[in-house]
């Protein structure tokens, strides 16, 4: 691998370590301006689920509807979110699948561990993370976050907060 | 529990807490009420063609949905008639001619007659092998189709399904009836949300019309309020926001979509109007039903918009949005809800959209607006372990209710007349009556 390589490796890492900081810093606002206007944000709700039109999913939130959910997030009668889940996420296996630079488009894929403390119980949720970044000079904006977690197909808990 | 302990549990206007909290009971639940009751398997077109099966649990047994070669349709227990291993995973699956099981290699037709077994030879003279019935799949006592949905019971006797689902069938009459093409189709995946609390909240609380504006507040009012903000005051909402505002109407708006009650347990909300009455139009979808049906008969099926419809205890639905969710026990404190999603066929995707988005919002164990209505369980089946209260309260308008004839009851929204009603249902499945 190239020093460059490295560099780019290094600093992608960096923009997903970024990312997931804030979420566990409830810095929310921060967080939803790392997409783009028409990012997505996307947790499916089974493996190889081809689109989030035409099958059910986890959470599928366009800018309006991460506007509502972290809203929510503050609001006093959001009882599911009392007290406010604890998460630490972890982020490894970070890989570059693409980098265009003609397009300024960048695929990272990476596997991820969150840790949630809520109801006197913490549970730990883990998969694939997939971001499709557009490169904005020396930044990265979110066109698309896939969070798949391996036992999407199972039962699944509530969670209020984004993997 | 003897018979009198039981009948102590349940009066007209309230229940002790017991029936929520003591695991005897919940066992006595899953012998009288899911032991007799018609369960929910699922929809035929789950099973469309010959080799499908699609298996499932009635309470916590083992069951699948099959179709044979000749088109009929089965349900049987999954369970290997020689050692009693599971013969098929959950879910959907085909196995072309024969299920065969994984053990010692019996192999089935989709009618669960016995095909073979490997040195059958050594069965002979024997009481047990090919041809005798115990070596067939068992099916269940009965199992009925109503328009596609297939309910079975593990009681042999019983009233037939037409006759138990009574006024509450005509909930599923207008959910097929929107179908352009006469017929729905089980699509787009499932939802399985666990919740940590006892199934019967679950199914009161779909016909519980005082608590949306208190639940859901911090979803739909912030919803509305977002809205306002980005779009202003007077632009119309985008599909997910015209799905979350309604949850906040006012108390007047959910008591005038009233409660209609039904024997059995079952009942339905809304009626003319419900929170899903307000959807933008999808104008290729009112084309397609006009040229199926004509003007006069689509104005009859959209004129009928319900809420959410119990066919208690296992099955509800959503007919206007085409959703339903299915309850499964699994202990006195722990219930899987599965949501489902329909096509519409004939309808053109947007329907689907509609619908798939709908179970995202609202359905989803990581949403906005389901996960509130968990807690409130939750917070219940905490609540109730207090013994310095024994009882939960079911008393508004008792006894306002109007008698519409042949065991159809209808209340204003706000009354307790849901609760009421499936307890009633409740009380005498566990007598023991038929």
């Amino acid at each position: 691998m190239s020093t460059a390589d490295l560099a780019r490796h290094h600093q992608v890492s960096q923009f997903l370590f970024h990312e997931a900081r804030l979420l566990d810093e409830r810095r929310w606002d921060e967080w939803a301006d790392l997409f783009t206007e028409d990012g997505v944000y996307w947790a499916p709700a089974a493996h190889d689920q081809p689109d989030a039109d035409f099958h059910v999913s986890l959470i599928h939130d366009d800018a309006l509807l991460r506007k509502v959910r972290i809203a929510r997030f503050a609001d006093p009668n959001a009882f599911a979110l009392q007290p406010f889940p604890r998460t630490a996420h972890l982020i490894t296996n970070v890989m570059i699948d693409e980098d265009d630079a003609t397009m300024g488009r960048l695929l990272t894929t990476s596997r991820f561990a969150m840790f949630e403390f809520r109801a006197d119980a913490q549970r730990i949720y883990g998969g694939a993370y997939r971001h499709e970044l557009v490169v904005d000079g020396e930044d990265f904006r979110i066109v698309r976050k896939t969070a798949t977690l391996v036992d999407c197909e199972g039962l699944q808990e509530t969670v209020g907060v984004y993997f | 529990m003897d018979a009198a302990n039981l009948d102590r549990l349940v009066d007209t206007d309230r229940v002790h807490r017991s029936v929520y909290t003591d695991p005897a009971i919940f066992e006595l639940e899953m012998e009288r009420i899911w032991g007799r009751a018609w369960i929910f398997v699922g929809h035929e077109s789950q099973v469309a063609e010959a080799g499908q099966y699609f298996a499932t649990t009635i309470g916590r047994q083992p069951v699948m949905m099959t179709r044979d070669e000749a088109g009929g349709l089965h349900v049987l227990f999954n369970r290997c008639a020689h050692k009693g291993a599971r013969l098929v995973g959950e879910g959907a699956g085909r196995a072309d001619k024969a299920i065969r099981c994984c053990y010692h290699g019996w192999r089935f037709g989709l009618d669960g007659r016995l095909l073979s077994i490997p040195m059958a030879d050594g069965y002979d003279g024997t009481r047990f092998g090919k041809g005798c019935p115990e070596a067939d799949v068992q099916p269940l006592s009965r199992a009925e189709s109503y328009r596609g949905f297939v309910f079975a019971s593990l009681a042999a006797e019983g009233p037939g399904l037409v006759a138990w689902l009574g006024g509450a069938a005509s909930s599923i009459d207008n959910m097929v009836d929107r179908a352009p093409g006469g017929d729905l189709e089980v699509t787009g995946g499932v939802l399985r949300f666990e919740h940590d609390s006892n199934w019967k909240f679950f199914v009161e609380n779909l016909n519980d019309l005082m608590h949306p504006m208190v639940v859901h507040q911090s979803s739909s009012l912030t919803a509305r309020d977002v809205a306002k903000a980005e779009l202003g005051p007077e632009a119309t909402m985008p599909p997910a926001l015209q799905i979350i505002a309604p949850f906040t109407e006012s108390y007047r708006f959910f008591d005038e979509m009233g409660l209609h009650a039904f024997e059995w347990g079952h009942g339905y909300s809304g009626g003319k109007t419900s929170i899903h009455a307000k959807y933008s139009d999808v104008p290729e979808y009112n084309a397609a039903m006009e040229a199926a049906y004509g003007p006069e008969r689509v104005a009859e099926i959209f004129a009928v918009n319900r809420h959410n419809t119990v066919f208690y205890p296992s099955a509800t639905i959503k007919g206007p949005i085409q959703t339903m969710r299915i309850v499964k026990p699994l202990a006195v404190d722990r219930t899987v809800i599965e949501s489902w999603t329909f096509r519409l066929k004939g309808a053109p995707d947007e329907l689907l959209r509609r619908s798939i988005l709908y179970c995202n919002l609202i359905n989803s164990s990581a949403n906005l607006v389901g996960p509130d209505d968990q807690e409130a369980y939750r917070r219940q089946q905490q609540g109730l372990r207090a013994e310095g209260a024994e009882w939960v309260a079911m008393h508004r308008d008792l006894g306002r209710e109007e008698d519409l004839g042949e065991g159809h009851l209808y209340a204003k929204g706000s009354s307790d007349l849901a609760f009421r009603n499936q307890f009633r249902a409740w009380k005498r499945y566990m007598a023991g009556v038929a």
